[in-house]
C-alpha cells in the first residue's frame, strides 16, 4: 500500500497546486452545458417524464466528473514522457498495481470536485434529487472506470497528438451518445449500438436513476462493474509491461 | 560473493542489438565505471540492472540471488541517478524527496530525519521549500543524487552523472562519488568521460557497440599498453607508439621530422587500441 500512498501523495500535491484551475474547469464546463442545453431548451421542456434540467444535471455530473477522472491521462503522460518521473515508480520496490490504484484514487478525487459543484447547485435550485448511498456507489464505479481508461490511454499512446486523436474520436462522441443530454432510446436506431458500447451510458443511467429515485437496472449495474473490472485488468496489463 | 554478477546479457531494440552478450561482476564496496561512447550499451545495461527494462536475455544476480525486475528486496538495495533530472518540476525540493521516501517505504519521523540528512549532504537545506523547476542545473543534479541516497541504498547507479554540467559542478560531484567510495557503497557509473572513469573507479569496463572490449583497473588497462605514448602528427593523421618510460619515448621522438607529443597513456588510448576508434560522444 505504500506505493499507492506515494503515487497519490504526488498527485494530490500537484492537485493542490492547481486547485484554482481544477475548480474553475469543474465549474465552467457544466455551467456552459447547463446554459446551452438546459436553459436554452427551456425549464418547461420534459424528457423521460421529468423537467429537462432535472434530467440533464445527472448527465452533467457524469460527463464533468468523467472529464476530470479521465484527465489522469494527461498527467500520467506528462510524468512519463516529459518529466520521466514514471521511472522513479518503476525503480522503487513497489508493485505495479500500486501505481494503478494510486492514479485511480487521484482520478476519483478529481472527479468528486464537479460532482460537489453540481450537487450544490441542485440543492440550491431545489431540484429534489435523492442523494443515496447507491448514488455514491455508482459514482465511484464511474470514476474508477474513467480514471482507469485515462491511465491506459496514457500508457499506450506515445504523443499528445495520439492523445488528442483519442479524445476526438472516442471521448467526444461518447459524451454526446451516452444518455447524457437525451435518452439513448430517442436516438436513431443505427446510432444506438454506439451508445450501448459506451461505459458512460451505463454510469449516466445509473447515476440518473439513483438521483431521481427510479428503479436501478441490475443489468446496467452488472455492465458497469464488468467494464470497470476489465479496465482495471487492462490498466494492470499495460502497467506490468511498462519499461523505462 | 560478488555484489552484482551479470551473465551473458543480451538486449535487442527491434533490429538493433544494444547488448551482444556481456558478462561482468562488481565486488562489494567497489566503484565500477562502464566507459564507452554513445550507443555502447551502457545505459541499457543500467536499465536492466535497475529493473527499468523487463525483457532481456541473460541473467543478473545480486548477492548470489537471481534478479527479476519486480524483486522488491533487491530493489530496496538500489539507488539510481538517471541521466536526466527526472524530478517533478511542480513539486518543491522537500516534496520531491518525500515522494521518493514514500516510494521506498519511509514515513513519519524517519523520513523527515533522512530528508534533512540528504539536504545537508547536498548543501540544499535552504532550498527545501523551493520548486524544483526554479533550481539551477547543478542544483537539480544534486537534488537527484540526494534523492537517490535518501533510502540509504547499498548499491548506487549513476548514469552519466556529470553530462551537461559546468566544470566546477562536475568537480564537486566527483568529490561526492569519492566520498561514497569511502563510505563503502558499491557504485556503478556510466560515463563517456575518460578522466571521470580514470579518477573515480576501481575498475573500468570498456564497452563499444554492445560488447565489452576491455576490463580491469585503470592502472592495469593503461599499463597493458605502456606508461607513455608518443603521438606523431603525420599528414595522414596521428600515429601512436607506446613506451614504458618517458626517456624511451623522447628518444624515439627525435627520429621523426613531424610534430610529436609525449604524454602519459590514458583510457582513450586503451579504447583506441581495442576498437580502432576514439570515443566519440
Amino acid at each position: 500500500m505504500k506505493g499507492v500512498l506515494a503515487v497519490y501523495y504526488r498527485e494530490i500535491v500537484n492537485f493542490k497546486n492547481r486547485w484554482l484551475k481544477v475548480w474553475s474547469a469543474s465549474i465552467i464546463y457544466p455551467i456552459l452545458f447547463l446554459l446551452a442545453f438546459g436553459y436554452g431548451i427551456g425549464r418547461e421542456a420534459k424528457v423521460a417524464g421529468v423537467g429537462y434540467v432535472r434530467f440533464l444535471i445527472p448527465g452533467l455530473i457524469a460527463i464533468s466528473s468523467m472529464n476530470q477522472a479521465y484527465g489522469v491521462s494527461l498527467e500520467v503522460h506528462i510524468s512519463r514522457y516529459y518529466y520521466r518521473l514514471f521511472d522513479e515508480y518503476l525503480i522503487a520496490p513497489i508493485a505495479r498495481w500500486e501505481i494503478v490504484v494510486g492514479e485511480m484514487l487521484y482520478g476519483i478525487t478529481k472527479g468528486l470536485v464537479p460532482t460537489a459543484v453540481l450537487l450544490g447547485y441542485s440543492l440550491v435550485s431545489k431540484l429534489g434529487y435523492n442523494v443515496t448511498p447507491s448514488f455514491f456507489m455508482f459514482l465511484l464505479l464511474h470514476l474508477c472506470c474513467f480514471s482507469l481508461l485515462g491511465f491506459i490511454v496514457a500508457m499506450v499512446v506515445r504523443s499528445h497528438a495520439d492523445q488528442a486523436a483519442f479524445s476526438t474520436f472516442v471521448m467526444t462522441p461518447m459524451l454526446f451518445l451516452s444518455d447524457t443530454f437525451y435518452p439513448i432510446e430517442k436516438m436513431p436506431f443505427f446510432v444506438r449500438p454506439l451508445g450501448y458500447i459506451s461505459p458512460l451510458t451505463y454510469s449516466t443511467k445509473l447515476i440518473r436513476a439513483s438521483l431521481l429515485g427510479y428503479e436501478v437496472s441490475k443489468a446496467y449495474s452488472v455492465m458497469l462493474v464488468v467494464i470497470t473490472l476489465l479496465l482495471f485488468w487492462g490498466a494492470l496489463w499495460v502497467a506490468r509491461r511498462a519499461e523505462g | 560473493m560478488s555484489e552484482i554478477e551479470v551473465v551473458d546479457l543480451k538486449k535487442n531494440f527491434g533490429n538493433i542489438e544494444a547488448l551482444k552478450g556481456i558478462s561482468f561482476s562488481v565486488g562489494r564496496g567497489e566503484t565500477l565505471a562502464l566507459l564507452g561512447p554513445n550507443g555502447a550499451g551502457k545505459t541499457t545495461t543500467i536499465k536492466i540492472l535497475t529493473g527499468l527494462i523487463l525483457k532481456y536475455e541473460g541473467r543478473v544476480f545480486y548477492r548470489g540471488r537471481l534478479f527479476y525486475p519486480y524483486d522488491r528486496r533487491i530493489k530496496s538495495l538500489i539507488g539510481m541517478v538517471p541521466q536526466h533530472n527526472n524530478l517533478d518540476k511542480e513539486l518543491t525540493v522537500y516534496q520531491n524527496l518525500k515522494l521518493h521516501g514514500l516510494l521506498f517505504g519511509l514515513s513519519g519521523k524517519d523520513l523527515e530525519i533522512r530528508i534533512d540528512a540528504v539536504l545537508d549532504m547536498a548543501g540544499m537545506r535552504e532550498h527545501k521549500a523551493r520548486k524544483a523547476d526554479y533550481l539551477s542545473g547543478g542544483m537539480k543534479r544534486r537534488l537527484v543524487i540526494a534523492r537517490a541516497l535518501l533510502h540509504e541504498p547499498e548499491i548506487l547507479f549513476l548514469d552519466e552523472p556529470t553530462v551537461g554540467l559546468d566544470p566546477a559542478v562536475r568537480r564537486s560531484l566527483w568529490d561526492f562519488v569519492v566520498r561514497l567510495r569511502t563510505e563503502g557503497k558499491t557504485v556503478i557509473l556510466t560515463t563517456h568521460y575518460i578522466e571521470e572513469a580514470d579518477m573515480l573507479s576501481d575498475r573500468v569496463v570498456i564497452m563499444d557497440r554492445g560488447r565489452i572490449v576491455a576490463e580491469g583497473s585503470p592502472k592495469e588497462l593503461k599499463g597493458s599498453l605502456g606508461r607513455f605514448v608518443l603521438e606523431v602528427h603525420t599528414p595522414q593523421g596521428i600515429k601512436e607508439e607506446f613506451f614504458s618510460s618517458r626517456e624511451e619515448a623522447i628518444a624515439m621522438a627525435k627520429e621523426f621530422s613531424f610534430p610529436v607529443r609525449v604524454r602519459e597513456v590514458n583510457l582513450e588510448d586503451v579504447f583506441l587500441r581495442y576498437t580502432g576508434r576514439r570515443i566519440e560522444v
